[in-house]
């Protein structure tokens, strides 16, 4: 079943231009020119019950504001949106109990009150009975592991505990949507790792429909096997994480353990290198001659030890996004990225906004 | 129509219940702050006080101000003490924080849960302590001046009716006001507006004339929020007020609804 329907989603915000200093601000107070963003531009897509999608995309790129429209936060500027057969602006109570959004740099809990006091409230904004709400409580603060933590201020937890309160908060009234921003922006690596492992186990276990966005790679890379990618505003690219590589990236990864120096010229004579310390290299190799590479590698040089590997997505990601917004499009320079995505219009007036 | 009214009466309580879950939150909150509590006490029994002596003042070289005697000007005063109180309790804090709310995108937590935003704000931040001086002196300034002016016992359920339409007009008022917030993102100067105006409410009515009485009771109805309970309670009961205050509480709390949701069409929310 169809759980998210996006056509043709739009969303231009209007700002004012001020010039610097003291006159720019005392002339915009008579006189403003308007300037308009362009954040989503002719979206469209559709996702199933259950999935688990990630948008990817640059700051600025439009990821937060189609999750807000979805969220009935931000009316559209045009565009037609379903969400468990609801439009999200309307605000209707019944669409509201069945989604959540955890915004990774909000805060939804009360900051001087321990967090059972919050998840509390929330028991009574969505009306869950008492049986129900200890039950899921329960479940939830056991997979997290903060039983301990229940009674201490918010304001004293850690980013990390605070997030794994943040999202039991959201997920009280068992939402069958849940929008993620950035739900591990600013944690440590072992809090990251926590949160991705509920996250993913969540989804699995709930069949709760997930739309994440994050910077960090590792997230989508270990919860998405479906992504989205947002740049000025578009969808560029909506399908597998793994044909991603296939499609920006025309190379692989060869690593070398060499048993004696070799000269550089005579390596590059194999790929391009990325990367030498000592006696080991790491050689980028175009897939179509990638089994030739490998046997002339093995035979010309003195190789110890070879192995072949995927170009991480973070790389993928980096070339894809790599360039600055008014050279996409053009004659591609940079090494390994032989397709370059598709052209992007950079009408766009501002950056940043998203 | 039976259905729907008792679905409206489900809304109501639901409303009240969730009400208890807010107040009970925030007075935790507050207890956190205990020296805070004792400041703002203070704070208002002196500023009520202040008033008290103006008008004691005034009182001592007439009279009757517009008709009203001493005794009932303490019951007006205090009215605007109760009512402004029961604000408090109900929604007056939260708008006074919508702006931090609006600029900074928190705003975004209360859209997106099934209670309305403009009750939710309020609830939110119930404060018990903002106004406890004024209330309690109020309370005290009533029960003097009632108790002087000889109205009967049965004058009290209409006064504590008449206070909610006098509260009814005051959120619009309010909601009407705030609804600019969406565009200025502060709300602090529109709150003051709020303020200024309350400080009128404390003088009758009746000493307003011609254009000013008119400009007080339709475009913006403050005059009336005070007055009205207040006569009830003074034994100057006009019906024909009464009728005017509770068509303009309805006329406020319509357009104010109105205004306010098509304002939240332009929340932009704050990038994150």
């Amino acid at each position: 079943m169809e759980a998210i329907s996006v056509k043709g989603l739009n969303k231009t915000f209007d700002y004012f231009k001020k010039e610097p200093g003291l006159k720019g601000s005392l002339k915009s107070l008579f006189w403003r020119e308007t300037l308009y963003h362009h954040a989503v531009r002719d979206v469209s897509f559709s996702i199933e019950e259950g999935e688990l999608v990630g948008f990817l995309g640059p700051n600025g790129a439009g990821k937060t504001t189609t999750l807000k429209i979805l969220s009935g936060i931000l009316y559209p500027t045009s565009g037609e949106v379903t969400v468990l057969g609801h439009v999200p602006w309307k605000r209707e109570a019944a669409y509201q109990r069945q989604f959540s959004i955890v915004m990774g740099q909000k805060n939804q809990l009360w900051w001087d009150l321990p967090a059972r006091e919050s998840f509390a409230l929330n028991r009574d904004i969505y009306e869950i009975d008492r049986g129900r709400y200890e039950r899921i409580l329960g479940e939830l603060v056991e997979i997290m592991g903060i039983g301990h933590l229940l009674d201490v201020q918010v304001r004293k937890l850690s980013m990390g505990e605070r997030m794994k309160c943040e999202l039991i908060a959201a997920l009280l009234h068992q939402p069958r949507v849940l929008f993620l921003d950035e739900p591990t922006i600013g944690l440590d690596v072992v809090s990251q790792e926590n949160i991705r492992a509920f996250i993913e186990d969540y989804n699995r276990t709930q069949k709760t429909t997930v739309i994440l966005t994050s910077h960090y790679m590792r997230d989508v890379e270990r919860l998405c096997r479906r992504v989205l990618v947002i740049s000025d505003g578009r969808i560029i690219y909506d399908g597998g994480l793994a044909d991603l590589a296939d499609r920006y990236v025309d190379h692989k990864i060869v690593t070398l353990r060499l048993g004696r120096r070799v000269p550089d010229d005579v390596l590059a004579r194999f790929g391009r290198v990325s990367e030498q310390s000592g006696l080991s290299v790491t050689l980028e190799v175009p897939k179509k001659d990638l089994a030739q590479t490998a046997q002339a590698l093995l035979s010309a040089l003195p190789v110890e030890d070879l192995s072949i590997e995927e170009v991480a997505i973070e790389s993928v990601i980096a070339t894809m996004f790599g360039q600055r917004p008014g050279d996409r499009g053009e004659e591609n320079t940079t090494a390994g990225a032989a397709q370059p995505p598709p052209v992007v219009e950079s009408d766009r007036s501002v950056h940043g906004a998203g | 129509m039976k259905r729907s009214g008792i679905s409206a009466v489900c809304a109501v309580r639901r409303t009240f219940r969730l009400y208890g879950s807010f107040l009970a939150q925030n007075l935790k909150n507050e207890m956190v702050y205990r020296a805070n509590f004792v400041l703002l006490v203070g704070m208002d029994l002196f500023f009520m006080g202040i008033n008290v002596a103006f008008f004691a003042i005034l009182y001592a070289n007439v009279t009757t101000i517009g008709g009203w005697t001493f005794h009932q000007t303490l019951i007006l005063v205090g009215s605007v003490g109760l009512v402004r109180e029961a604000a408090y309790l109900l929604f007056r804090q939260g708008f006074l924080e919508l702006g931090d709310y609006v600029r900074t995108g928190q705003f975004d937590a209360l859209l997106v849960k099934p209670i309305r935003p403009n009750i939710h704000l309020g609830f939110r931040h119930v404060s018990l302590t903002e106004s406890l001086g004024e209330g309690l002196m109020g309370l005290a300034l009533v029960g003097y001046g009632f108790a002087h002016v000889g109205t009967g016992w049965a004058a009290i359920p209409l006064y504590v009716l008449m206070l909610g339409v006098s509260l009814v007009i005051y959120y619009a008022f309010c909601l009407a006001i705030n609804s600019a917030v969406f565009w200025i993102i502060k709300s602090q100067e529109l709150n003051s507006i709020v303020y200024t105006f309350m400080e009128t409410a404390r003088y009758p009515r009746d000493i307003y004339r011609g254009l000013g009485k008119a400009i007080f009771t339709f475009v913006i109805p403050i005059s009336l929020i005070a007055t009205v309970p207040a006569s009830v309670l003074a034994g100057r009961l006009d019906w024909g007020l009464i009728a005017l205050a509770v068509i303009v509480a309805v006329g406020m709390m319509s357009g104010a609804t109105v205004l306010w949701n098509w304002s939240l069409r332009h929340y932009s929310s704050a990038s994150s």
